[in-house]
């Protein structure tokens, strides 16, 4: 019997590897998630082997790979490197072709993009270089509160007003947190004032794009629903996020690594 | 060095690689060295006062001593420029010489005057309006001020050694326009870098020797007849000052074609001004005073949205990518008026904002392919 061939899409982000498998059809037959760590080519080399795993599949039945993330150039068994913009752009569009916009935000950066009607990005923005208002701001202020990061959202949306935080950079957030914990605000109002804060930021980038329905969040922080309430009011539009938000990147490169495919056979 | 052996494009490369080899050169030969800053210096002038014409660069590293003394929301610009300076690094200049731009220039030139006291300083203070007959009257007046200033150190300056220089950098700025009929027509054949070199060159060399380099080069290239096969997307770059050839060949390297550019180190320099009267001052005056504004400068009716459109529309660019130094106002200001303008007519525009003392960093990469993407993918509808 011979082996069905697969093709593969790994996003190799700041905080984390996504490996996503497709078969020829660009249905997604698996996918992997793991911690980047500080060496970013064997991150990515060990998501692809887990995503090929949890699809029963070996190295050999691979028949392209597109490395997208900011590590993807790292990754040498790529075949080719495409931008984590046009591939959360792909992705968002094979998972719902009346996607128009996406917001995505990840361990370092966040990015508005506007669609066209074929899944290609008609417009994006991306944040400046430093990692304010993304998931490791998220991540910092979780620890500093105490709060389990997948508990962030929930308790948020329970605070009856948010606290108010002026910055979203890292370090000068961290320590308006520590002033209003000092002065005995409440854990679940600090939190409502860091969503708001992150929503500040992504909504400037939303605005200069253009938000238009049906948009979709992608990313890690699209798991944060107080964020992702924020972010709805702010923009004025439903939100929808796919089960695994994480992944949507990978499944682009993953449809990307498939055109090749496609054209040649 | 055998410089005869280099190939034009090995002389160019070869002045950008030791910007001030050649001001080196000329002190060692007794020649005056003047140290320039802005692009709205009269260098004909300097030229004919036997000064070599050099222009000040920005470099990569820390700022640690212009630190001490100016506020972080000076442009890189300016605070790597004075970190040199302070180190020695242009103690070569025998003058240094401002132009009255914007603030932050202009209070470099006191931070210069105060913590150099022992370098000459001259500030070109060219009219804000730069429309009409007082302005005109004002510029003449100025221009005049500088030449009398120089005439104190150097001697008499004739006219006519003022019309032959100007003459001069006439047809540098001829062989330029050239070059960027060229890259124009046909981009494949000038590398981001090899164009960079041949701008920043000009304000590095002596004029006689930039010429000569220039026009081998213009004439190996219009005697290229290869076909055009390259169907890349094309990109034009605008915006502030980049002295610094790593954000151009980013946007090459995303697999882009740079096809123009609207730099005052660029395509701005090198306009042709019809400055055909009989009298070198007025001529210089006419130059400076109808090249398209540096955005400090304000011209009635001049629309920068729409020069840029026009320029776009020459060189059928496909996109811009838009270079702003970080807090360089004036080019800020004017930024959403022009990507407002280019986008109502449907061409794409990407805003990096750079520092001109950092190498490009990976996420202004990301930006760069993002954009060439979707270039790529709209080229493909």
């Amino acid at each position: 019997m011979t082996v069905a061939p697969c093709f593969a899409g790994v996003d190799v982000g700041s905080a984390t590897a996504k490996a996503v498998i497709v078969g020829l059809d660009g249905c997604m037959i698996a996918h992997a998630i793991l911690p980047s760590g500080g060496r970013l080519a064997l991150a990515a080399e060990t998501a692809l082997d887990a995503a090929l795993a949890n699809a029963g599949l070996s190295r050999g039945a691979m028949q392209a790979l597109v490395a997208t993330g900011y590590g993807r150039d790292a990754v040498a068994a790529r075949t080719k490197s495409v931008t984590e913009i046009t591939c959360h752009a792909r992705g968002a569009h094979a998972l719902n072709p009346l996607a128009r916009a996406v917001i995505d935000i990840g361990g370092q950066d966040s990015k508005a993009i506007a669609l066209m009607p074929d899944g290609s990005v008609k417009k994006f923005e991306m944040n400046d270089k430093c990692a304010a208002g993304t998931g490791r701001f998220l991540e910092v202020m979780a620890r500093t509160l105490g709060v389990d990061l997948g508990d962030f959202g929930a308790i948020a949306l329970t605070a009856d007003a948010p606290a108010r935080i002026s910055s979203t950079c890292t370090v000068f957030a961290e320590s308006e947190v520590i002033s209003l914990l000092a002065q005995g605000e409440h854990v679940e109002r600090i939190l409502a004032g860091l969503c708001a804060a992150i929503t500040q930021r992504v909504h400037s980038l939303a605005s200069r794009v253009g938000m238009t329905p049906e948009l979709m969040m992608t990313g890690g922080v699209a798991k944060n629903i107080g964020v992702l309430r924020n972010i709805e009011q702010a923009v004025g539009l439903p939100i929808t996020v796919p089960p695994e938000p994480q992944i949507v990147g990978a499944y682009g490169a993953a449809l990307f690594a498939r055109d090749g495919a496609a054209k040649n056979g | 060095m055998a410089t005869q052996t280099l190939s034009p494009l090995g002389i160019l490369e070869a002045a950008c690689t030791d910007p001030y080899a050649e001001a080196q050169k000329a002190r060692a030969k007794g020649q005056k060295v003047a140290g320039i800053t802005c692009s709205y210096t009269p260098q004909e002038l300097f030229h004919a006062a036997g000064y070599l014409p050099v222009r000040i660069m920005a470099h990569q590293g820390g700022t640690p001593r212009a630190d001490e003394i100016i506020q972080s929301y000076a442009c890189s610009f300016a605070r790597s420029v004075l970190d040199r300076a302070l180190s020695g690094a242009f103690d070569f200049a025998d003058l240094v010489v401002f132009a009255h731009t914007c603030d932050t220039m202009q209070n470099l030139a006191d931070l210069w005057k105060g913590n150099r006291p022992q370098q000459a300083l001259l500030i070109v203070s060219g009219p804000t309006l730069i429309e009409g007959e007082p302005a005109r009257t004002y510029y003449r007046k100025e221009m005049d001020r500088v030449r009398v200033r120089l005439e104190e150190i150097v001697g008499p300056i004739p006219d006519a050694a003022i019309a032959d220089s100007i003459r001069l950098y006439a047809q540098q700025r001829a062989l330029m326009q050239r070059l960027y009929a060229i890259r124009r027509l046909r981009p494949e054949l000038l590398s981001a870098a090899d164009m960079h070199n041949a701008v920043t060159a000009a304000f590095l060399m002596p004029v006689e020797e930039h010429l000569q380099a220039l026009r081998g080069l213009v004439e190996e290239l219009e005697g290229d007849n290869i076909e055009d096969s390259a169907t890349l997307p094309r990109v034009l770059v605008a915006g502030s000052v980049c002295q610094d050839r790593g954000f151009s060949e980013a946007i090459e390297e995303a697999g882009c074609l740079l096809v123009d550019d609207d730099l005052c180190m660029g395509s701005r320099a090198f306009e042709l001004p019809d400055a055909s009267g009989d009298d070198p001052m007025d001529a210089l005056v006419q130059i400076y005073l109808t090249r398209t504004p540096c955005p400090a400068f304000h011209r009635p009716g001049f629309d920068p949205g729409a020069h840029l459109l026009e320029r776009v529309r020459r060189a059928k660019a496909d996109g811009v990518v838009y270079l702003l130094t970080k807090f360089c106002d004036p080019w800020a200001f004017d930024y959403p008026h022009m990507k407002n303008t280019l986008e109502s007519e449907g061409i794409p525009t990407l805003l990096l904002e750079v520092e001109q003392n950092l190498p490009v960093p990976a996420q202004l990469r990301t930006r760069i392919e993002a954009f060439a993407e979707m270039l790529e993918s709209k080229a493909g509808q």
